[in-house]
């Protein structure tokens, strides 16, 4: 259970240290305090009220430091829980934000959405509500195990062997609910997702609800998450009955051996002193037995807040991309694949197979190939969204593994069909780019980015906010403003996927404009899809399959009247394309 | 848990948590019973255990007999005490299960009628966290409130009753640590009141916050490897933790003292300082402290779990308010059952149609039009025109604000949302798949469509052959094994379209989002698909829907010209214009190199 936590917290873990340390110190002064019952109360049940309000100074003393202590733990115990809301969050942020794209499938994205929000606020209300009453429910119980062995040594006896027999029962029933908490976790996170889906697909699934189509995924996720619930409400049911037996089960233990004791006593003249001890030794096992029972009684919290600890932990465990230790900035605009094969895991087949690609500084090259061909995995490796399988892959003469992650970013800017906007105006997003820039320069950037009569159109200009994933604007909009964004970053290398970027007329004029006016300025590698900007290129590269099959200049290559000519050929079957069908037939 | 119209209808005088646990009240009534008799006989051992004391040290008639009849009687009593407790505990959990799983349905069910605006104004974490974690929420409302009050109450009550009847005045003395508690306790709530708006909305914050973040990251891998490109994230995080802190300090000073005040340790060391003044006043016999001794420190458990548990119920109501404002979002509005119309044939009229945005800018005036069966209608017109509207209008995610739309002479208004969207297919520019696998996202308009039909809808749609070459076929799930380009997702939402085989087709022509054989391969679908059907095709290249039958351009949410491609170009209006801009006689030559 600690031991995540540790990891959690990193450089705040004296945090959680210092407020061990000062629960089970409180722990301890309580139970002691509490056995100073043992004379005051034996005082008073002989008789002697003085000797009884001797001792009992000394209970009033322990407890004016027990209240003082208790403060203190509750602070304590507030600030490992604002270390982890705050320190913990930051550093599964920084965590996330290194690993490799393949990472971010919709499930792991649904879990760790659960863990961040969900999960950390739970284990945040862990030291304040849990741990304290479990640490002094553990701790108080073996002072007060002491005290009965000095008054009664088979009650300790009995008491001491509890302690061990509880510990088995409720790490016992821990393991049991294991199982079962995790399902219910993993239901939750789907269903999480499933509702994160039904918000971002709701046209389509709502014009696709003919027959309850559009909701049946979601309420089948709901009706899982329930399944699994129901579940973990029956195990741990019998998890929380297993415990507080156990516990009832020492007490019993207790009262049949004080039982014993007295009617050993009954037989002979009553000895006071031995009477008045039993009374005093049954007085400390409730003692001894009610924060047993409170303890019992968190297992269940305890167990899920564990199962949160896991799924944390599993994120943590994620390999990030190895940053080198003494990383070298980059020389030129150059890029070089060496014998690059790249899976997206290991039991999946290759993508790229052994492809060797040299493009020079301030050249353009167009990528060309079917869907599917590699195309995007080659331009993600330049930019190291993931590490390739074998081979490396160079910018600027240097390999992308032994240069710091603000070097390549730095080199290289991006005009890619994930056009994700952040929250915030468009000027904000804009200056993702480049945080110095000034108003003028973003609004360069916007005016080159196509976004002038966009601009002119809303009151507020580029002070606009743009909505979660800039679901106000149009696709073509967000596009627009992705590209001044990259366009504003001045990087040697500029990519672009021009098949996804290019969304409408508008957008497809943007980025010729864009290629032509960046061309022999910078590196440009762009996937290709306008006839015009594959003439523009100095050099083709053709894909197929994960290889390259063809490459050189479009004259060249047009001559050579293999797959690129091809291409040549479909790309004019399209541009004959009509809507109006009877028409189409005609034309084709 | 009624339908969500009968919730709407009842009265706002209720709370929402009462409206919310309506359906399930009895049983958590029976819970709380159950709790707070089991805690009432876990109470009996410590009676037994002063019982026997006084019998001994008072006269020797004590027999064996007598001390084991006490020991077993209190034995007995726990466990009969724990498994009541125990029953009502997961009674209260099954009710919870229930109505949590209503209530997601129910709203589930709501939201999916309520115009679509709804959602585009909203992140999507602030759906997740209203139909998860809000509902979640109640959990604590549902499943522990009710039991450990039950629990706490019946504890204190026979508490209060054994000691009342063994010395009124100890009886005071023993219990005033816990009005002190309340005391505290009602101080620390009041203080966090006037911050659990902040604690609140912050919590909303954090969730678009990691939305945002996680779908961003390739943004901030390009950008931000820096650091600085989850500022927002970082940012969410601090301002939540300074929330977090605002709401919790001036909680925290009280509630320690709340807590101290109640600590064994201070209850035991009061009883027993009252106990020693009483018996040196005289007023009370030495073994008479005994039962408070035993007794009183037992009160602190139900009464912290209670404390807990308040903690936890601000958050509860809060949440159930949000639930019954969700459930009661108004919808788009509904045929009453009766009123339904059938639609006859499907000519499509749009009559004095106009539209505005709630955030003002773009919209429509007072369009009309008619799509004759059969022929095919294109929008042409700048980006903002309004030429998305306009067929989102048609397909009702919002209503017109004035006018009306007709599909075979019946009002959209008037038709079952199910029957209008037989009619109504539509490919769309925004390609959403959800998660699941091909087969269910192409049967996505009609589950009970068989393979075989699944399977022609994609040949169709020329992404059979594609689809067939994934690792599982149709079994493959998007996003894990079914990875798609751009032009491929849009084949598989023509396939989709295509199943559900509607008269009229809606169509966003993003052609352009496809590679070039991606291009060849949907146009040629949609040539096949759209062969017979009226058609409505939002074009953004002109030179794609020349041949239309009609064309409308619209300009600033109107109607400016309407009519053929030869007969617009005639009249040299904006049309004309567009077409000369556009260049599109001469582009295919330009591109292509010579040899």
């Amino acid at each position: 259970m600690l031991k995540p936590l540790v990891q959690l917290l990193g450089d705040d873990v004296p945090v959680l240290h210092r407020y061990v340390c000062m629960a089970v110190f409180y722990a301890l002064l309580s139970g002691l305090t509490l056995t100073t019952l043992v004379p005051v109360l034996g005082h008073l049940l002989a008789g002697d009220v003085r000797g009884a309000a001797l001792w009992l100074l000394l209970t009033l003393a322990g407890m004016a430091v027990c209240w003082t202590c208790r403060r203190r733990v509750e602070r304590a115990g507030v600030a490992v829980g604002v270390a982890i809301l705050q320190g913990a969050r930051q550093r599964i942020g920084d965590h996330v934000a290194r690993l490799p794209l393949g990472w971010f499938s919709a499930q792991n994205t649904g879990q760790l959405g659960h863990v961040i929000t969900q999960g950390m606020m739970a284990v945040a209300q862990l030291p304040a509500h849990v741990f304290t009453p479990v640490i002094t429910g553990a701790v108080t119980p073996l002072v007060i195990v002491v005290a009965l062995f000095a008054v009664h040594w088979p009650l300790g006896l009995i008491a001491l062997l509890g302690l061990p027999v509880l510990a088995v029962a409720l790490l016992l029933s821990a393991r049991l609910g294991q199982r079962t908490d995790r399902a219910f976790h993993r239901h939750f996170a789907d269903a999480s997702q499933r509702m994160v889906e039904f918000a971002q697909a709701q046209s389509v699934l709502r014009a696709f609800n003919g027959e309850g189509g559009g909701t049946q995924l979601l309420e089948q996720a709901i009706e899982r998450q329930r399944t699994s619930g129901l579940r973990l409400i029956y195990q741990s049911s019998l998890s929380v009955v297993l415990n507080a037996w156990v516990v009832q089960v020492i007490f019993a233990a207790l009262l049949i051996a004080a039982a014993l004791w007295l009617n050993g006593l009954l037989g002979s003249t009553l000895d006071h002193a031995a009477v008045i001890a039993l009374i005093v030794a049954l007085l400390l096992s409730s003692r001894y037995i009610e924060p047993l029972l409170d303890v019992a009684s968190y297992a269940e919290i305890l167990r899920s807040a564990s199962g949160q600890l896991d799924a944390v932990q599993a994120i943590l465990a994620v390999a990030a991309l190895p940053e080198p230790e003494q990383p070298q900035p980059p020389r030129d605009g150059s890029i070089e694949l060496r014998n690059v094969s790249m899976a997206y895991a290991p039991d999946q087949p290759d993508v790229l197979h052994d492809v060797s690609l040299r493009i020079e500084p301030g050249s353009m090259t167009a990528l060309v190939g079917a869907s599917g061909s590699g195309k995007t995995t080659l331009v993600r490796l330049i930019a190291r969204f993931f590490d390739a399988r074998e081979g490396s892959v160079l910018v600027g003469g240097v390999d992308v593994r032994h240069m710091s992650g603000s070097h390549l970013a730095g080199q290289i800017s991006q005009i890619f069909q994930d056009s994700y906007l952040f929250q915030g105006s468009i000027a904000d997003n804009i200056r993702i780019g480049k945080p110095a820039a000034s108003a003028a320069e973003i609004l360069a950037a916007a005016q080159q980015a196509g976004l002038g009569e966009l601009l002119g159109r809303l009151p507020q200009g580029l002070d606009t906010p743009v909505g979660e994933g800039g679901a106000r604007l149009s696709g073509g909009e967000r596009q627009r403003i992705a590209i001044a964004r990259a366009l504003i970053k001045d990087a040697a290398i500029v990519l672009v996927d021009e098949a996804t970027a290019a969304l409408d007329a508008e957008n497809q004029q943007v980025i010729a404009q864009t290629l032509a006016r960046l061309r022999g300025q910078r590196t440009l590698v762009v996937i290709a899809h306008q006839l015009s900007t594959v003439s523009m290129a100095d050099r083709i590269v053709v894909l197929d399959n994960g290889r390259v099959i063809e490459q050189g200049t479009p004259a060249a290559l047009l001559c050579a009247n293999g797959r690129y000519a091809q291409f040549l050929e479909q790309r004019r079957a399209a541009k004959g394309w009509r809507v109006a069908h009877a028409c189409a037939s005609e034309l084709q | 848990m009624g339908t969500p119209h009968t919730a709407a209808a009842k009265p706002k005088m209720r709370g929402p948590v009462s409206q919310v646990l309506d359906p399930i009240r009895g049983r958590l009534l029976i819970a709380a019973l159950l709790a707070g008799v089991g805690a009432m006989l876990t109470l009996v051992p410590l009676a037994g255990i002063a019982h026997v004391a006084g019998r001994v040290m008072g006269d020797n008639a004590l027999t064996a007999h007598e001390v084991w009849w006490a020991v077993g009687a209190g034995v007995a009593s726990l466990c009969a005490g724990m498994l009541l407790i125990s029953a009502g505990e997961l009674l209260a959990h099954l009710a919870d299960n229930r109505i949590t799983h209503h209530l997601r349905l129910a709203i589930v069910q709501r939201l999916s009628r309520v115009p679509l605006g709804w959602f585009t104004s909203r992140a999507s974490g602030e759906v997740k966290q209203a139909i998860q974690d809000d509902i979640n929420t109640l959990h604590s409302l549902t499943a522990h409130f009710y039991t450990t009050v039950g629990r706490a109450v019946g504890a204190i009550v026979l508490s209060l009753v054994y000691l009342f009847a063994m010395d009124w005045r100890m009886a005071i003395v023993s219990i005033l640590p816990f009005p002190g508690f309340f005391l505290f306790f009602t101080r620390a709530m009041k203080a966090s009141e006037s911050n659990m708006q902040a604690f609140v909305e912050g919590m909303g914050r954090i969730d678009n916050a990691v939305v945002e973040f996680v779908n961003g990251i390739p943004v901030v891998k390009s950008f931000g490897a820096v650091g600085k490109a989850h500022a927002s994230y970082r940012e969410a995080v601090d301002a939540f933790a300074r929330a977090f802190v605002g709401f919790t300090r001036p909680l925290v000073g009280s509630m320690a003292n709340a807590n101290a005040m109640i600590a064994p340790v201070a209850v035991l060391g009061g009883v027993l300082t009252f106990g020693t003044l009483f018996v040196a006043l005289g007023w009370l016999a030495p073994l008479d402290v005994l039962p408070f001794a035993l007794v009183t420190p037992g009160l602190c458990g139900p009464l912290l779990l209670l404390h807990y548990i308040t903690h936890d119920l601000n958050n509860a109501v809060g949440a159930a308010r949000r639930v019954q404002a969700l459930l009661d979002t108004p919808v788009l509005e509904q045929p009453a059952a009766g009123m339904q119309q059938t639609p006859r044939g499907s000519e499509i009229r749009f009559e004095h149609v106009s539209y505005c945005y709630e955030s003002a800018g773009r919209g429509l005036a007072d369009i009309n039009l008619v799509l004759k069966p059969g022929t095919t209608t294109a929008v042409v017109g700048c980006s903002g025109a309004g030429k998305s509207t306009l067929a989102r209008l048609l397909l009702r995610f919002f209503d017109p604000t004035q006018g009306r739309i007709t599909l075979g002479g019946v009002d959209l208004r008037q038709i079952e949302t199910a029957t209008l969207y037989r009619h109504i297919g539509f490919v769309l520019q925004e390609v959403r798949l959800i998660h699941a696998s091909v087969h269910d996202n192409i049967a996505l308009g009609r589950p009970s469509a068989t393979r075989q039909q699944i399977e022609d809808a994609a040949r169709t749609a020329n992404i059979h052959a594609r689809i067939v070459a994934l690792p599982r076929g149709y079994d493959s799930v998007v996003g894990e094994d079914a990875q798609f380009s751009g032009g491929e997702l849009q084949r598989v939402s023509i396939a989709r379209a295509v199943l559900l085989d509607p008269p009229v087709l809606v169509l966003d022509e993003a052609t352009a989002a496809a590679d070039a054989e991606s291009e060849v391969a949907i146009q040629d679908a949609l040539s096949r698909f759209a062969a017979g059907r009226t058609l409505l095709v939002i074009a953004h290249r002109l030179d794609t829907v020349m041949h239309a039958d009609q064309i409308i351009v619209l300009d600033n949410g109107t109607v400016f010209e309407q009519g053929s491609h030869t007969e617009l170009l005639a009249r040299k209006g904006l049309y004309a214009r567009l077409w000369a801009q556009g260049d599109y006689q001469h582009s295919e030559e330009q591109a292509v190199p010579s040899c």
